[in-house]
């Protein structure tokens, strides 16, 4: 059964290198006669025993003796295991090319597939350990009618460049479901791994008592990068503020009171109830996908819900 | 006694290790290693005289005869041939017992009588001649072979067999080819390099033998033949350096032995041979054998209780020269050598050692086959009677 192994592993191998196209052949050969029931010529099978046991011989002996003897049984053992993880791996690309997400729509679990598309998420390490509680959306901005049959809430951060990364997906499922959903932002400030993003939240929130959130916080999100931390925390803020034309005065005020910093920390603490792991973190009717997941991840969910 | 620790130091291949491991090398009867005379040899041809010999009367031209004339007196002085024009140099074992196959003059119905354990490289190029019918007796058998060998016109018999180590009672064996009025072609690939082998004491008709399983290059050989009988051989390699004189219809061939060395010669391997022997006299073939025998001993007694052992042979190591021919029971002997090689770099040879007539007949896969030469140790055979032992316990 070796032969089927090194037939995959020196197929793959074969690709790069001439010496193990020459092996792939062999087990070609050795697998197609043990197919049609013929004895495999080639004796590739025990060289490879030969040469793994041999091996084996230099650090444990022991060890050697048992792999030569049961060298059959564990090529088996072997082979399920790695057909095993060929279905394994066919479910986690299945959910990924549905969900975006490895292990199906409702895990917020690492998927080593997102590194391929760049996505991710900035991490928050919580050490919540109470019930889950599923986030409302509070009075919190939104778009959509309060009674949608599908509720986005969104957990972000204003300074994170995966929250960002989300926004064009966010804006084009508010298209494409116009009136059939609701979007609720609601703030998820990383403050220590992103600097000012507590303030920036809180500025969004001033804009918003000027009917202006969206607005203010596209701008947020535009100079991003540019944003560095300063000294005084609200003077780049206002001149955001400033180019939109909002009341001034009130802004700064508002600002300056720090009016919207316990609504700030209260979305926070929401979030962490709800067991968000890192921004941006995503409610659809309570179901969860995180990072800046492809679209089709979204409207899966929400055709599904929509559906109910 | 052998001083193999200063023999050792002559031979660069043991300055290097493979995996953190030196090499132990038991593979002499395909290819033995080289010392740097050897090498040094070679490269001085390289280097210094680069030219083809035998055509150019230029100096570098004539110092690749002197030298090239210089290891043929060296081969005569090591077979005690009676003239260096009895020694032809060719490729290797192979193609010494090619050309006698082939330029011998065979009538239709000539009987070839060989041994039951011949190399392929003196069976096929019998098997294949449409000339000759060929006889087969069984090695080492003296009864068999006055039986077989009446009416034969040659026999083409392996001195000692690279299978087991044994060796047919040639001296004999010649005697009564001879009163038989049977010619004798003695394949020596595996006895020139490890004991004394006198054409005249034998009084062999043609003898082969190969330069690179004695310390020489590859690529070298030997062919040893009687004068008188080299005249009587029809060239079958024709060319470059075998005539004197052509017409486009004429030819005159050149005087033996150029007439049988067709074309621009391994000058190179040539004077590196020269220098192997040399070599090979300074330590002394008596010497050799009785530190291989030695050696072979230290292996039989250190493996004589492992179960399943079975030496291919007789069970006297005296018997079997430098070849310890084995296998273990229920042990492919192709897993042995891996083993061996792959967990203390042991380098055995496994299958049917290109005897594999031998083998079918005795339905026999083959066989795991150490074959010790001057720079073996006993610590490298220690070395090996250990692997072997744990190996064993693994069936």
């Amino acid at each position: 059964m070796i032969c089927v192994l090194a037939l995959i592993v020196f197929g793959v191998l074969g690709i790069f290198s001439a010496t193990h196209r020459k092996l792939a052949a062999e087990a070609f050969d050795c697998v197609f006669r043990r197919m049609t029931f013929r004895k495999c010529t080639s004796n590739l099978d025990q060289r490879l025993k030969s040469q793994i046991t041999g091996r084996m011989m230099r650090k444990n002996v022991k060890l050697a003796r048992i792999v030569f003897r049961h060298f059959e049984l564990l090529s088996w053992f072997f082979l399920i295991m790695f057909f095993s993880s060929m279905i394994y791996s066919g479910f986690i690309v299945y959910n990924y090319a549905l969900y975006g997400n490895c292990y199906g729509p409702e895990s917020d679990a690492f998927c080593p597939l997102a590194v391929f598309e760049g996505d991710a998420l900035s991490e928050y390490d919580s050490s919540y350990t109470g019930p889950v509680v599923y986030p409302t959306a509070d009075d919190d901005p939104s778009i959509g009618p309060e009674d949608a049959k599908v509720t986005i809430i969104e957990f972000g951060c204003l300074m994170c460049p995966y929250t960002r990364e989300a926004e064009p997906v966010i804006k084009e499922l508010l298209e494409t479901y116009e009136g059939r959903i609701r979007f609720v932002y609601r703030d998820f400030p990383l403050s220590e791994k992103h600097a000012e993003s507590d303030w920036h939240a809180e500025a969004a929130n001033c804009a918003n008592e000027q009917g202006r959130y969206w607005e203010f916080r596209d701008i947020l999100f535009e100079v991003q990068e540019s944003c560095k931390a300063a000294e005084d925390h609200t003077w780049e803020l206002k001149v955001y503020a400033k180019e939109l034309e909002l009341d001034i005065e009130k802004f700064d005020d508002c600002m300056d009171s720090r009016k919207y910093k316990d609504e700030v920390i209260n979305d926070f603490w929401d979030g962490v109830k709800a067991g968000v792991r890192g921004t941006p973190t995503f409610f659809i009717n309570n179901r969860v996908i995180t990072g800046p997941k492809p679209i089709r991840a979204f409207t899966k969910i929400i055709d599904e819900e929509l559906e109910k | 006694m052998i001083d193999t620790e200063k023999i050792r130091k002559d031979f660069p291949v043991y300055d290097r290790d493979i995996n953190g491991k030196p090499i132990i090398y038991m593979d002499s009867a395909c290819v033995s290693m080289k010392p740097k005379q050897v090498i040094e040899a070679i490269n001085r041809y390289y280097n210094e005289f680069p030219a083809c010999g035998g055509r150019s009367i230029h100096k570098l031209g004539k110092q690749v005869d002197e030298e090239v004339l210089k290891t043929r007196k060296e081969v005569k002085g090591f077979f005690n041939a009676k003239s260096e024009k009895e020694i032809i140099f060719t490729k290797n074992t192979t193609e010494s017992i090619n050309l006698v196959a082939n330029s011998f003059k065979f009538e239709k119905d000539d009987i070839m009588l060989t041994s039951d354990k011949e190399h392929n490289s003196n069976l096929l190029p019998w098997q294949v001649n449409d000339k000759v019918e060929h006889r087969i007796f069984k090695f080492g058998d003296i009864e068999d072979f006055k039986e077989k060998v009446k009416g034969v016109k040659m026999v083409s018999i392996v001195h000692t067999s690279n299978l087991d180590g044994t060796s047919n009672p040639v001296k004999e064996m010649i005697k009564i080819a001879h009163e038989n009025n049977a010619l004798v072609l003695l394949d020596a690939a595996q006895s020139a390099p490890h004991k004394e082998v006198d054409v005249r004491k034998l009084d062999v008709d043609f003898l082969a033998c190969s330069g690179h399983k004695m310390l020489g290059p590859s690529g070298t050989g030997v062919l040893y033949g009687k004068l008188e009988l080299l005249e009587e051989l029809k060239p079958f390699l024709v060319g470059g350096d075998t005539v004197k004189e052509t017409t486009y219809t004429e030819h005159e061939f050149e005087d033996i032995p150029e007439r049988f060395e067709a074309g621009l010669q391994n000058y190179a391997g040539i004077i590196g041979l020269g220098e192997a022997i040399r070599y090979l006299k300074k330590i002394g073939l008596d010497n050799i054998h009785e530190h291989e025998v030695m050696l072979n001993k230290q292996i039989t007694e250190g493996l004589k209780d492992v179960k399943g052992l079975k030496i291919i042979g007789p069970e006297e190591p005296d018997k079997r020269g430098g070849v310890f021919s084995f296998n273990i029971e229920g042990m492919n002997p192709h897993n042995i050598a891996t083993m061996l090689n792959e967990s203390s770099n042991i380098m055995i040879r496994s299958g049917a050692h290109c005897v594999h007539s031998w083998f079918n007949a005795n339905k026999m896969n083959g066989s795991a086959r150490v074959s010790l030469y001057v720079y073996n140790t006993k610590e490298e055979c220690e070395e090996f009677v250990e692997q072997v032992k744990k190996i064993a316990e693994f069936v």
